[in-house]
This record gives C-alpha cells, sequence and structure tokens, in this order.
C-alpha cells in the first residue's frame, strides 16, 4: 500500500475535521484549530492544508450553506474518506507501539 | 443604510483575490475569509477587523492558491484558437486541391524567382562595400579634351599620387595599379603559365584596401622589385601544398621573382582583381631608367597608365582635392589647361560609369523592379482566388460570427490560414531555389552561393517573406471578416461592387506588367541583333588573331608560308585589337588645333594589306603603299577628321607624338568598341617594329588546318609559348556578353512573370465557370450557342486585358527608351512591338480563360443543372 506522509499540522488538520460535530468548513476547522493548539493560525494555511489533504485523497468536500455574513456565497464542507480514517488509525496504532515499547522508568529519565 | 447588517470587509482586498486566487477556490475563500471579518468585527471592532484582513488576504498569495486547474474543456484561449486555425486552413487546403495547387505554385515560383533576382541585386550592390575604408577611398579620375572630344579617363599619370601624398593634406594615402604587360611567362620547375591578369602595384595597397595577406609583411609586401605577391589560387597554382613563401619564379627565361607573400584571393565582388601582383617601383625602373629624354618619374605628366586611389580624411570636400590636385598638374605641365581631375566613390565604381552617372545600377534596379513586379502579381493571384472564392466560405464566416467570433478573430484566423500557405511555399521556394542556383549563376555569371548563416540573406528573404505576406494576406481577410452573418446565410453577398472592382484593377495590374514585360522582351531581344548585326565598318568574319611574340621578327615568312597553305584567304598585321582598341593617346598636332585643344584619338599601327584585309572603306584619299616614306603617312578615321575639324584633310599635316607627316587618306567610320560608345577618332600610321598582332583570314571551312599550321609557325619561333589565338567573331561576342545575359535573364524573368499571371487568370476563370456553372445551364437550354458561352465567359477578361494593355503601352515605351539611351547606336522603337505585345497578351488570355470557357460551354445543361 501506498503510504502518504502526513505532516504533523495535515494530521491535526485531518483530525480535527474527524472530531468536528457539526459541519467542518474553512472558518470552524480554524477556530478548533486555534482553541486546541493555542497557536495562532492564518486561514489561508488552512485552507491550503485542507486542499492538499483534498488532493491526497483524505478528504472529500461538497459545497452548500450560504449566509449573509459570506455574501452570499457557498461553504466547503469538508468530511474525512475511508482513506483519511485509515491513515489516522494506523498513525495512532504505530504511536502506541511506540508508547508501550518504552521501558518502565524511561521517560521520566528523559523527561527531567 | 440597514443598522443591522454589518459593514462589508474593503473592497481592494476582494478584487485583489478575485483576480489571483483560482476560479475554482474563489468562492469558498471569499466566502470564509467574509465570514470571519464578520467574527472579528463582532469580537474586536471594525479598525482592528480591517487591519487585520489585509493580513489575511495577503497570506492568500501562494502559487497553491493561484495555479489555475486544468480544464477538461477547450478554452477559448489564444493558442487553443490559433490551433483550430491551423486546423480549418489545412482542411481548406486539402479540400480545395487545385485552387491550392494554382495559389502554391504562384507563391513558389514567384518566391523563388524573386528571391533569386534579389539575391543577384544584392550582390551587384555588394561591390567594393567590403573593404573598411571603403566610404573614404576614391578613384582618381581626368576630365581630359575639349567639345566633343572631351572625354575622362580612369587612369591618371604616376606622379600625382606622390604629389597628392605630400602636399595635400586631405589626401592620407594613395595607391596606384597598373597592368602589367611586360612580365608575363612565369615559371616553376616544370610549371609554366602565361599569365594575363597581372599588375603593378603600390605596396599601400594592403594598407588601404581589405585585401588580406595570409604570408608575408604588410607593411612592406615587396621587399625589394624582384619580390612578387600572388593569390592563393595562383600560389597553388604553382606550389601545390608547398609552402610559397620565398621560392622564385623565373619569368620569361629573363629575369626571376621571389615570392614574397600571399594574399586571400581577391573577392568576387571587388573591382580590383588580380591573379599576381609585382612591385610598381619595378615599372618604374623599367620606364625611366636609360631613357634619352628628361623623363623622370617626377616629372612625366603625359603617361596617363596608372588607376590611382585616394584614401582620403573622412569628412574631405572632394571637389576641393580635384581642385589642388588640378593645380599641382597645371603647374607641372601647363599647357594642360583641358585636364582636370574628379573623384569617384569606390563603391560607386561598379555601378556608375566613371563621370558619375548611371552604369550597371540601371540593370540593377530594372531587376530589383522586375523581382518586385513578380512578388507583386504572385500576390494579386492569391488575393484574388481567395476574395473570389470567399462568397463560398461566407457560410463558415457566419457561423463563427453566430457562435461568438470577433472580427478580429476572424481576421487572424484568415492570416493565419495566409501564413501557413506561404510557409509551405517559402520552404517549397527554398527548395527550388536551391536546385536552380547552378544554372541561375550560369546564366547571370555570378557566383552566387545560399549560405544559411549569412545574415544579409535572411534579411533578404525575411524582407521579401514578410512583405509579400502582409501584401496577400490584409486584403482578403479584412474582406472576409467583414461579413454580416444574416445577410451571407441568406446567401445575399454576391460579392460587393467594390470588392469584384477591385479584383478587376488587379488583373489590370498583373496583365499591364506582363505587356510591358513582352514589349521589354522584344525591345531589348531586337537592340541585341542590332548590335550584333550592325555594319561594323569592317570585315571579321572568319578571321583569327593572335600575337607574334619572336615570330614578329620572321613576318614575312611566316606571311609567305601561311598565304601558301590552302584554305588561308588573307594575312595582315598591326599594333592592336581591332575589336577593342585600348591605347589612346591626346600627343596630337594638327593645322587648325586651337590653343589648349587636345583630339583624344586611338593610333594603330598598320602595314599596307589591312585596309583592304578588313575590307574598310578609304572614303578619300590612298592607303599605305608599303614604302619607307609610309611612316611619315597617316589614315585618319571620319570621327578623327570631323573631330579635328579638318577641310580637304588630304595632304594636310598632322602629328602623333614626336611623328610628323601628311594625312594620306580618309577611312570610313568603323566599330573598334562596343556600341555603347560612339565611334571616336582614330588614326593609322605605318610603324612596322610595332606591329606585333597578325590576322589570319582564312576561306571558313578549312580553319582547323590552318591553325595547326599556324601552331607550327609558331612553335618555330615561338617554343617555350604556349599558342594563344582568338577568333575576332568571338571576341566581340565577348564585348556583349553583359548585354547578352541581361537579355537572357530578361526574357526569362519576364516569361516567369507571364506564367504566374496566366495561372492566376486561369484560377479565376476556372472559379467563374464554376459559380456560373448553372447560367450556363439554363442559357444553353433557352438555345444559346457553344460559341456565344465562350464569349460570354472570356468577355469580362478580355476587356480587362485591352485595358491593361492601353496602361501599359506608354510605360514599357518610357522605360524602354531610358534603357537604349546606354547605347551610342541604337534602334528606333516602333508602334508594332506594342502591338505585338498587346496581341501577345490578348492571345494569351483568351487561351487560358477559354480552356475553362469551352469546359464549361460543352458541358450537357441537364448535369450542370442537377447540381447541389
Amino acid at each position: 500500500m501506498k503510504r502518504t506522509f502526513l505532516g504533523e499540522f495535515e494530521e491535526v488538520v485531518l483530525l480535527v475535521v474527524a472530531a468536528c460535530t457539526e459541519d467542518a468548513y474553512g472558518v470552524i476547522i480554524w477556530e478548533q484549530l486555534q482553541e486546541q493548539t493555542g497557536r495562532s493560525i492564518t486561514i489561508s494555511a488552512v485552507h491550503a492544508t485542507l486542499y492538499r489533504l483534498e488532493e491526497k485523497g483524505y478528504l472529500s468536500s461538497q459545497m452548500g450553506g450560504a449566509t449573509a455574513e459570506r455574501g452570499g456565497r457557498r461553504k466547503r464542507f469538508f468530511t474525512v474518506t475511508a482513506l483519511g480514517s485509515r491513515a489516522l488509525l494506523e498513525i495512532q496504532e504505530m504511536r502506541q507501539r511506540l508508547w508501550q515499547a518504552i521501558p518502565q522508568g524511561k521517560l521520566q529519565l528523559i523527561g527531567q | 443604510m440597514n443598522p443591522n447588517q454589518p459593514p462589508p470587509p474593503p473592497n481592494w482586498p476582494d478584487k485583489l483575490l478575485n483576480w489571483l486566487v483560482a476560479p475554482h477556490l474563489r468562492e469558498e475563500v471569499l466566502g470564509d475569509i467574509h465570514e470571519r471579518f464578520a467574527l472579528r468585527m463582532q469580537r474586536l471592532g471594525e479598525r482592528r477587523a480591517r487591519q487585520t484582513y489585509w493580513r489575511e488576504v495577503l497570506a492568500y498569495l501562494r502559487p497553491q492558491f493561484i495555479k489555475r486547474r486544468p480544464s477538461e474543456y477547450a478554452k477559448p484561449l489564444f493558442t487553443d484558437m490559433i490551433r483550430n486555425y491551423i486546423k480549418t486552413a489545412w482542411r481548406n487546403l486539402t479540400k480545395n486541391q487545385f485552387y491550392s495547387l494554382i495559389n502554391m505554385t504562384g507563391l513558389t515560383v514567384g518566391l523563388a524567382v524573386g528571391l533569386l533576382i534579389l539575391l543577384w541585386v544584392q550582390s551587384e550592390l555588394s561591390f567594393d562595400r567590403f573593404h573598411r575604408q571603403a566610404d573614404s577611398i576614391y578613384r582618381l579620375e581626368n576630365w581630359a579634351g575639349t567639345g566633343s572630344s572631351r572625354q575622362i579617363w580612369t587612369v591618371t599619370v604616376a606622379p600625382i599620387a606622390d604629389y597628392a601624398k605630400k602636399q595635400v593634406p586631405e589626401v592620407n594615402d594613395a595607391v596606384r595599379i597598373s597592368y602589367n604587360g611586360s612580365y608575363t611567362l612565369f615559371r616553376y620547375k616544370d610549371k609554366l603559365f602565361k599569365e594575363d591578369n597581372t599588375f603593378f602595384t603600390d605596396p599601400s595597397l594592403f594598407p588601404v584596401f581589405d585585401f588580406q595577406l595570409i604570408q608575408g609583411n604588410p607593411a612592406a609586401p615587396f621587399p625589394d622589385n624582384s619580390s612578387v605577391v600572388l593569390t592563393e589560387t595562383t600560389a597553388k597554382r604553382y606550389f601545390g601544398d608547398e609552402n610559397p613563401l620565398g621560392k622564385t619564379l623565373s619569368v620569361d627565361d629573363k629575369t626571376s621573382f621571389k615570392v614574397s607573400g600571399v594574399v586571400r584571393d581577391f573577392p568576387k565582388n571587388s573591382s580590383i582583381r588580380a591573379d599576381i601582383l609585382l612591385p610598381i617601383s619595378l615599372m618604374f625602373k623599367d620606364r625611366y631608367t636609360n631613357r634619352d629624354d628628361d623623363k623622370t618619374l617626377a616629372n612625366d605628366f603625359s603617361q596617363f597608365n596608372y588607376n590611382t586611389y585616394l584614401l582620403l580624411q573622412p569628412g574631405a570636400s572632394i571637389s576641393s582635392v580635384a581642385e589642388k590636385l588640378r593645380a599641382i598638374h597645371l603647374s607641372h605641365k601647363p599647357d594642360d589647361t583641358d585636364l582636370s581631375y574628379l573623384l569617384q566613390p569606390l563603391p560607386d565604381m561598379h555601378l556608375y560609369r566613371a563621370d558619375g552617372t548611371n552604369g550597371g545600377i540601371e540593370t540593377v534596379r530594372m531587376f530589383g523592379i522586375i523581382a518586385l513586379l513578380i512578388l507583386t502579381i504572385a500576390c494579386i493571384n492569391y488575393v484574388n482566388l481567395s476574395t473570389a472564392r470567399a462568397m463560398l466560405r461566407s457560410k463558415e464566416v457566419s457561423m463563427r460570427k453566430i457562435v461568438g467570433a470577433a472580427r478580429s478573430q476572424l481576421f487572424m484566423q484568415f492570416l493565419v490560414e495566409t501564413a501557413l500557405l506561404f510557409s509551405l511555399a517559402t520552404l517549397l521556394a527554398l527548395g527550388l531555389i536551391y536546385l536552380l542556383l547552378p544554372v541561375y549563376n550560369q546564366i547571370s555569371g555570378k557566383e552566387l552561393v545560399l549560405n544559411l548563416l549569412d545574415s544579409q540573406l535572411w534579411q533578404v528573404m525575411g524582407l521579401t517573406i514578410l512583405g509579400t505576406l502582409a501584401a496577400s494576406s490584409i486584403y482578403p481577410a479584412l474582406l472576409l471578416s467583414s461579413f454580416e452573418p444574416l445577410k451571407a446565410l441568406r446567401g445575399k453577398i454576391s460579392a460587393r461592387l467594390s470588392d469584384v472592382a477591385f479584383r478587376k484593377v488587379l488583373v489590370v495590374t498583373q496583365f499591364a506588367v506582363s505587356v510591358i514585360l513582352i514589349a521589354g522582351t522584344f525591345i531589348i531581344g531586337k537592340q541585341l541583333q542590332y548590335i550584333r548585326s550592325k555594319e561594323l565598318g569592317y570585315d571579321k568574319t572568319h578571321v583569327f588573331a593572335f600575337f607574334m611574340r619572336d615570330m614578329g621578327k620572321h613576318y614575312e615568312a611566316v606571311k609567305a608560308d601561311l598565304l601558301n597553305q590552302p584554305g588561308v584567304a588573307g594575312v595582315t598585321r598591326a599594333s592592336a585589337n581591332i575589336v577593342q582598341l585600348g591605347e589612346q593617346t591626346g600627343d596630337t598636332q594638327w593645322d587648325g588645333k586651337e590653343q589648349g585643344e587636345t583630339m583624344f584619338v586611338y593610333p594603330v599601327a598598320i602595314d599596307k594589306d589591312f585596309v583592304p584585309f578588313f575590307r574598310m572603306k578609304l572614303q578619300q584619299g590612298a592607303n599605305f603603299t608599303g614604302a619607307v616614306a609610309d611612316s611619315t603617312r597617316f589614315i585618319l578615321n571620319e570621327a578623327a577628321v570631323k573631330a579635328a575639324r579638318i577641310q580637304n584633310p588630304v595632304g594636310k599635316r598632322f602629328k602623333l607624338w614626336d611623328r610628323d607627316g601628311t594625312i594620306v587618306g580618309v577611312v570610313k567610320d568603323f566599330h573598334f568598341a562596343s556600341m555603347r560608345q560612339k565611334i571616336e577618332p582614330a588614326v593609322f600610321y605605318y610603324a612596322p617594329d610595332r606591329l606585333n598582332a597578325i590576322y589570319v583570314k582564312t576561306t571558313g571551312n578549312e580553319a582547323e588546318p590552318v591553325l595547326a599550321a599556324t601552331e607550327r609557325s609558331w612553335k618555330q619561333y615561338n617554343a617555350n609559348y604556349p599558342f594563344e589565338y582568338f577568333f575576332l567573331d568571338k571576341l566581340f561576342d565577348n564585348l556583349y556578353r553583359v548585354e547578352q545575359r541581361t537579355g537572357t535573364l530578361f526574357n526569362l524573368f519576364a516569361s516567369i512573370a507571364i506564367l504566374i499571371s496566366c495561372l492566376g487568370l486561369f484560377g479565376l476563370a476556372t472559379f467563374t465557370a464554376q459559380v456560373r456553372t448553372r447560367e450556363i445551364g439554363v442559357r444553353k437550354i433557352l438555345g444559346a450557342s457553344i460559341a456565344e458561352i465562350i464569349q460570354l465567359l472570356a468577355k469580362d477578361f478580355i476587356r480587362l486585358v485591352i485595358i491593361a494593355i492601353v496602361i501599359a503601352v506608354p510605360i514599357a515605351w518610357y522605360t524602354m527608351h531610358q534603357w537604349l539611351q546606354n547605347f551610342a547606336y541604337k534602334i528606333d522603337i516602333e508602334w508594332w512591338v506594342f502591338g505585338l505585345a498587346g496581341l501577345l497578351a490578348v492571345g494569351i488570355a483568351l487561351l487560358t480563360v477559354s480552356f475553362q470557357s469551352i469546359k464549361a460551354a460543352l458541358m450537357n445543361p441537364v448535369k450542370s443543372l442537377r447540381t447541389e
């Protein structure tokens, strides 16, 4: 299976999309990201990452839900694809394995 | 303004985004940032929101957002349309193969011939311009003589060059070149050649002109008087691959020369060309040492024998230099009051006569114009055919317009179509040029090469092709793109009146050009015929001649021997070549000569057989008798008698050089130069020691044995020298080689121009017949005869051709009249020439048109009416 490398920011964005309870689109995702990571992020960076993820096949999107603040423009709603979920799960699994492989007491040493 | 509605975000950033961000992303991006703007407004207030808005917008300036998504549908962008145009054009070309063929042939031939001519013109114009100092080099010439005897000399006296350098500040340098007739037979080991093209020259030849010394020292090319400089080719002839420098050539078995330099072969477009160069100091040494008179190089102002070139300072006044030189000349030889100096720019030497009037430039202009005419005719063909056939494409144009094509796009389309046809034609034309070049070089006597690395060649070709492309594409493109779709679709565009009129104008132009060229061909042909058949005043048939060298001492024995040969009709001798006399002198005296007057004469030493041998007519008096007393007798030609204004010349005193004597006879004028020149004064005198040219007349059918016998006799006295003879007829033809070439080329070009015009006419006629197929069918059914139908179709064209003739005749008359001015002896232009030319044009047009007309007229009306 072809593995696509997922960057750290991409991974976070993908997770945020997956975690969204409502329909995920640019502004919502951005707000969640700010909230969860505490970083200051420009919306263009979010957009860029979303499109990149879509290109890679981890996200799919559809248009809809125009509002007045948007000047009547539609939103692009993103959902995680099967490929996206599998990628997330794989990453989690790998991390899990690594976490379990850490010998007892080592983490404290490192932590010092 | 509605207070509930939040203020909109700033306008400018939005515009920027609209322009920058790829279309498929625009909507959501703008939507999202607007939404964010609204949120910020609520939280932070309008001012902060606006500030951050700008920052956010600028953050979209990255390739990911700007890059457009490739579309699966064709976008009507520039390149896509061009591709479509080319496809349409190609389909059109292949669909109408007949018209494409006509167009292609016309354009290809036109371009090829036009370019060939322009190459020739370019090569003519490039003469002598390759010297870096070409603009500052002048040839020094003299005006000499008075009244009808006034003439220009391109040779000067020797000392003037030295005085010019020393005493005229504007003169930077001077070069003298003089023909070498004294050292002719060069030998290296077993290689022996008689050299005819050798010159004495000043060493300044190399710094002044751009003749490149490959070996040797340019500052001192001739270290001493026995030095010689060879051209590369000449050096190869003697020494092969050996290094020529320092090798010794023995000359005439008397002296020897050491090779001191090798010069690159003189360029073909140089007026100064030689095989071997000798130091001019050697010539002066031979001429001025051991003389019994007091003439020296510094004071000999009467020997006009040197081509002198002056290198002037930039911006020097030519006339003032000429004045100063005249003053110098007069201070040394006060009685030359009728002599004045003038300077001709070096680059003018080839195409202008010595006095600056038009020479070869006339031909160059004529051919330049012919090239333009041929190209014009080819363009007209294209324009005519494509506009005539425009109707057939009106539907396509209309559809394109209705679908949304702008006029400029249609214009572009037809431009591309023409360009496509042109590029094909250009390729073919280049191939054709490549094939024709050897033949063309042979006819034109040039050595043109298609050097694709030559930038000048590309300039000529590029300009020609662009020019013709522009001329032939713009009008059809304008016309075709101008159709109004509704009218065109209803079939109502039956070509506006002005278009038809324009086409007629073009056909008339084409045929006018053809008529001019036909008439020109006739007149040039007649003039050439006239020159060759004009009574020369002497009989040169079956005469061959050669210079006797050592045979001259035994002339009487040789003569007796030859006269015994069967096939020899006569033998005589003279000092010069009668077909083209070269030597001229102004050193003449006669009773009644005015102070300061000079009459230049061509002096020819002859023996008593000369006049009867050439069947010359004595107008008055008697021939030489062969007695010793002949050496004080002169025979003048009529021109000399007239120029000297001598009444009853026989018995009057005459003096040539220091030879005092009386006139015993007057010979009828005879042509001893090209017909371009008037017959000038000539004087026969008797001097047995100068008679080194022998003339042998054969009976005609036995030339071979006579030549063999002569050669045997030659070998007897000149064992070492090759026997070189020439027939006067052939020599005479050489006089007119340039004219013959001009004539041949003119014929050729005229035929091609006419051919291309006919091609166009043929296409037009075919088209007319095609369009009128049904009309012809109906007419036939109603009882029209075949003759009537042919007449109907041909009438229009014939009318145009007749108009063309009316326009062409005066132009043809004027131009040919101008051309004939080049000749002192010329034909009168007769009216019937134009009649014939016109008739021919009508005939050709009729022939071209009638083929299609007859075909159309013979067609079965049932068939033609069933079409569509």
